[in-house]
C-alpha cells in the first residue's frame, strides 16, 4: 500500500469493508486505480457507490481491510493531502442565497486558494460555461447549472484525484455527453477522476470500469473487456438472403471458436460469439460459402452497455 | 507563513460567506434595525410612567350625607382614582366589579364613629377582581393609602376641634395664674413653707399654659403626620420607565439575535449536506469557527451601534459612563451569546429544535436575567442560575454604564468573558468531533 504511489495507483484497496450494524454496505473491495485514469464505478442504487466514495475520502472508516488515496490512509490525511483531493457530492450543498461567483470563490477560500485567483476561477467558469450566470443567485440555477458549479467549486484547487459521486444524474443526456467531454479534458490535463454512476451506458467513457453490485465490486474491466466478460466473446451479426435454418446454426454452434448458443434475431439474421471477431469472419464467410448462404452483412456488434450490465448481474445472481 | 495565509483565508470564506448571507436579506436586516426601535418607541408611547387608574365605587349606607367627604378625599387621589361612583347596595356594586364595570368597591363602615368610640378599629372592606399577582399588590396598596389618608383626615379634625376646644382652657389657666400669683403675694413672709407651694403652682401652670400655647399653634397636618420622607438618588438623573428598560431591552435583543444567527448556522449546514464537504476538505473546526464567530461579531457589532444610536438621539435614553465601556461590554455579550448559539446549532437536528431551543433562552432571559425582577429579590440557587445567562452580565453592565455612569464592572466583565472562553472551546470540540473525527 506504501509503494501505491510508487506503483502509479491513485487509489487502492484491500478487503476494504464497511458495514452500519447488521447491515454490509461495502464488502471485501479489492482495487487499483491507475493515475490518470477516469475510473467508473457502475452499479444500481443502493449498491455500495456512495459509501466507497466515502470511504475513499475519509468520510468513513473502514470496518475492515485497508485503503490508500494518493499513497496514504484517508484517515491521516494532513491539510496538504486534503489540498490534492476534488470532491463532488451527489447533492447540491453550496449555498443558495450566494451567487455562482460567490459560491465558487467561498470554495476557493476554503480550499486556500490564494486571494489573487481571479483569472482562474474565470477560466473554470468558462470551462463549465457559467460565465455568463456569474451573478445569478444558486437558488435561481437549473439543476444542470448546478451540478457544473459544483463542479466547478470540486476543481477550484486543482485537485489531483477527484472524486465524483453521480455527477449526471438527473440531468439530460446532452448535458450529460457535455460532462463527459469536460472529464475527458479534465484527464488530458492529468487529474485522475473517479466517477460512480447509476447509467450503465457511461462506461463507454471511462478507461476503466469497476462493477458494484450488492455491495460488492464484481469486476474492473475496460469497457470491451466488460462487453467481452458479459458475452463470453465477441458478438458477430450475420444477416443473409436466404433463411438460415435449425440445422445451419447447429453446424455454427459446433464450430470450434462459436461459443454458446446462436441468437436468433429474424429468420435471415443471427448473432454468434467468437473467441475473436478479427479471425472469425473469415472463418465465417467460408462457413456461408460451403453452406449455399449468400451474406449480405457481416459485422462485429457492440451491445449496449446496459444489454451487458444486465447480462453480468444476471450472471451474477446465478452463480450466487 | 504560507500556512498563516492559507488560514486567514479559509477563515475569510466564512466571513465573507456569512455576510454575504445576511445582506442578501434587507428586509430581514431593517427589521433587525428597527424592531427594536419601534418596541422601544412604542413602549414609551404606553406612558408607563404613569400609574393605573382605578375606577372605584364607595358603598356608604347614606350616600347624600358622604359625598361631600368622598368628593373632597378623592380629589387628593385624583392620579389613582380615574372615576367614582357613590353606591348604596353593596350586592349591585360587587355584580359591577364581576362584570368589570368597575375597578374597586369600597365598603364604607356603617357607624364608623360610634366603633371607634367603643375602642374598636372601623373597617374599610375592599374588592377587587383581579387575577394578575401585581395588580393585587396594586390595589392593596391603593388601599393601603386610602386608608392611612383616611386615618390622617380624621386625627386632624379631631386636632382642629381640640384645638379650637383648648382656647376657653387657655383662658383659664392664664385666670388661674393670676390668682396663684396674688395668693401667694398674700402670703406673709413668715411662712416660707406655704409660699414656696404657691410659688411652684404657679410654676406649673404657667408651663402647661406654655405647653398649651405650643401645642395650639402647630400646625394641625403637622401634628398628626409629623415626619415626613424625601427620597434622592445619587445620580441626578431622572429616569422614565423606557429609559430604566432601555439597556435590558437593547441586551435581550442583542442576545436573541446572536444566539438566533449562531444557532441556524451550523445546523443548517449539517441538513444541507456541506459538513460533508468540510470534513473531506482542507479546512478544520478552529478555522471554521473563527471564521463564523468573526462574520457575526462584525455585522452584530454594526447592528448593535445602530440601535444604540437610535435609542441615545430618537428616544433620549442617557449613556452616562464612556461610550469605550459600553463598546466593550457589549462586544463580550455578543461573543459570549455567539457561544451560546454555536452550542444550540451544535447539539441541534434539525432548524426547528434550534430556533425552540433559542425560544426557550429568550424566555428564560426574560425572567431571570434581572430584566422585571431584581436578581436580589431571587432566592439562591435560581439567582445564581441566572449568572450563567449572558444577558444577566450584559443588563448589569450596561445598566451600570448608561444610567449610573459607571466603567464595565470587573468582575462582572471576567464572569461574562470566563463564560464566552468556555463557550468557545466547548462549541470548537464539538463541531470538531463533527468535522473531523467522527467517522460514522
Amino acid at each position: 500500500m506504501e509503494n501505491s504511489l510508487l506503483s502509479g495507483n491513485v487509489v487502492e484497496t484491500q478487503d476494504l469493508t464497511k458495514t452500519f450494524g447488521e447491515d454490509i454496505a461495502v464488502q471485501s473491495l479489492n482495487m487499483q486505480v491507475p493515475r490518470g485514469t477516469i475510473f467508473g464505478f457502475v452499479g444500481p442504487s443502493g449498491c455500495g457507490k456512495t459509501t466507497t466514495v466515502r470511504l475513499l475520502t475519509g468520510f468513513y472508516k473502514p470496518t475492515s481491510g485497508s485503503l490508500s488515496v494518493l499513497g496514504k490512509n484517508p484517515g491521516d490525511f494532513l491539510k496538504t493531502d486534503s489540498e490534492k483531493i476534488g470532491y463532488l457530492i451527489q447533492q447540491f450543498v453550496l449555498y443558495p442565497q450566494l451567487t455562482v461567483w460567490e459560491n465558487l470563490n467561498f470554495a476557493a477560500s476554503f480550499y486556500g486558494v490564494g486571494i489573487f485567483r481571479r483569472k482562474h476561477l474565470h477560466k473554470l467558469l468558462d470551462f463549465v460555461e457559467l460565465r455568463g450566470d456569474k451573478h445569478k443567485l444558486a437558488r435561481d440555477l437549473s439543476g444542470g447549472m448546478k451540478r457544473r458549479l459544483s463542479l466547478a467549486a470540486a476543481l477550484v484547487h486543482k485537485p489531483e484525484l477527484l472524486f465524483l459521486d453521480e455527477p449526471t444524474a438527473g440531468i439530460d443526456p446532452i448535458l450529460r455527453q457535455k460532462f463527459w467531454d469536460y472529464f475527458k479534458e479534465l484527464q488530458a490535463e492529468g487529474h485522475s477522476l473517479f466517477i460512480t454512476t447509476q447509467y450503465v451506458g457511461e462506461a463507454a467513457f471511462c478507461d476503466l470500469v469497476g462493477v458494484m453490485y450488492g455491495g460488492r465490486l464484481l469486476m474492473i474491466e475496460t469497457p470491451n473487456g466488460l462487453r467481452r466478460k458479459a458475452y463470453g466473446g465477441d458478438v458477430i451479426g450475420i444477416r443473409t438472403n436466404e433463411n438460415i435454418t435449425f440445422e445451419h446454426r447447429q453446424q455454427l454452434e459446433s464450430l470450434p471458436f462459436v461459443r454458446g448458443k446462436v441468437k436468433i434475431v429474424s429468420d435471415q439474421e443471427v448473432e454468434v460469439i467468437v473467441d475473436d471477431a478479427h479471425t472469425a469472419v473469415a472463418f465465417l464467410l467460408e462457413w456461408s460459402q460451403t453452406q449455399s448462404l449468400t451474406v449480405a452483412m457481416m459485422e462485429q456488434k457492440s451491445p449496449s452497455f446496459d444489454d451487458v450490465f444486465i447480462r453480468l448481474i444476471e450472471t451474477e445472481i446465478e452463480n450466487d | 507563513m504560507i500556512r498563516f495565509i492559507k488560514f486567514l483565508i479559509r477563515i475569510s470564506s466564512f466571513i465573507s460567506k456569512e455576510l454575504k448571507e445576511i445582506f442578501r436579506q434587507p428586509k430581514l436586516i431593517l427589521t433587525l434595525v428597527l424592531g427594536p426601535f419601534l418596541i422601544m418607541f412604542l413602549f414609551g408611547l404606553a406612558n408607563p410612567d404613569q400609574g393605573r387608574t382605578l375606577r372605584t365605587t364607595f358603598v356608604v349606607a347614606d350616600p347624600n350625607s358622604f359625598q361631600e367627604e368622598i368628593d373632597t378625599f378623592t380629589k387628593s387621589f385624583s392620579s389613582l382614582l380615574v372615576s367614582y361612583v357613590i353606591e348604596s347596595d353593596k350586592e349591585l356594586a360587587l355584580a359591577k366589579l364581576a362584570k368589570n364595570q368597575t375597578d374597586m368597591v369600597i365598603i364604607v363602615p356603617d357607624i364608623p364613629f360610634e366603633t371607634i368610640q367603643k375602642n374598636q378599629q372601623a373597617e374599610f372592606l375592599v374588592y377587587h377582581n383581579e387575577i394578575d399577582p401585581f395588580q393585587i399588590g396594586y390595589i392593596i396598596s391603593v388601599a393601603r393609602i386610602y386608608v392611612d389618608e383616611i386615618n390622617r383626615q380624621f386625627l386632624q379634625s379631631v386636632v382642629e376641634r381640640e384645638q379650637g376646644e383648648s382656647g376657653s382652657l387657655q383662658s383659664d389657666l392664664e385666670t388661674a395664674i393670676i390668682k396663684t400669683q396674688t395668693l401667694r403675694q398674700a402670703i406673709p413672709t413668715d411662712n416660707a413653707n406655704t409660699a414656696a407651694r404657691a410659688a411652684a403652682l404657679e410654676k406649673d401652670l404657667t408651663n402647661l399654659h406654655e405647653k398649651l400655647i405650643t401645642f395650639r399653634s402647630l400646625a394641625s397636618g403637622v401634628l398628626v403626620r409629623p415626619f415626613s420622607a424625601k427620597v434622592s438618588g445619587l445620580s441626578d438623573i431622572q429616569l422614565t420607565v423606557i429609559g430604566f428598560f432601555a439597556p435590558a431591552v437593547i441586551v435581550l435583543l442583542l442576545q436573541h439575535f446572536s444566539i438566533t444567527f449562531a444557532s441556524l448556522s451550523i445546523v443548517r449546514e449539517t441538513r444541507s449536506g456541506i459538513m460533508e464537504l468540510f470534513r473531506v476538505a482542507p479546512i478544520t473546526a478552529f478555522e471554521t469557527l473563527v471564521g463564523k464567530y468573526l462574520s457575526y461579531l462584525f455585522f452584530e457589532i454594526i447592528l448593535a451601534g445602530i440601535i444604540t444610536a437610535l435609542a441615545v438621539w430618537l428616544l433620549k435614553i442617557p449613556i452616562l459612563g464612556q461610550l469605550q465601556d459600553y463598546a466593550l461590554a457589549v462586544i463580550i455579550l455578543l461573543f459570549t451569546s455567539l457561544g451560546v448559539g454555536f452550542l444550540i446549532s451544535l447539539i441541534s437536528e434539525t432548524d426547528t429544535q434550534a430556533v425552540q431551543y433559542s425560544m426557550l433562552l429568550l424566555l428564560a432571559s426574560i425572567f431571570f436575567s434581572g430584566f422585571f425582577l431584581d436578581l436580589r429579590l431571587m432566592k439562591e440557587p435560581i439567582a445564581f442560575l441566572a449568572w450563567s445567562l449572558p444577558a444577566t452580565y450584559g443588563i448589569r453592565m450596561l445598566k451600570d454604564i448608561m444610567l449610573r455612569g459607571s466603567s464595565v464592572p470587573p468582575l462582572i466583565f471576567l464572569g461574562i468573558t470566563l463564560i464566552g472562553i468556555a463557550l468557545f472551546m466547548i462549541d470548537w470540540l464539538l463541531l470538531r468531533k463533527k468535522m473531523e473525527n467522527q467517522y460514522a
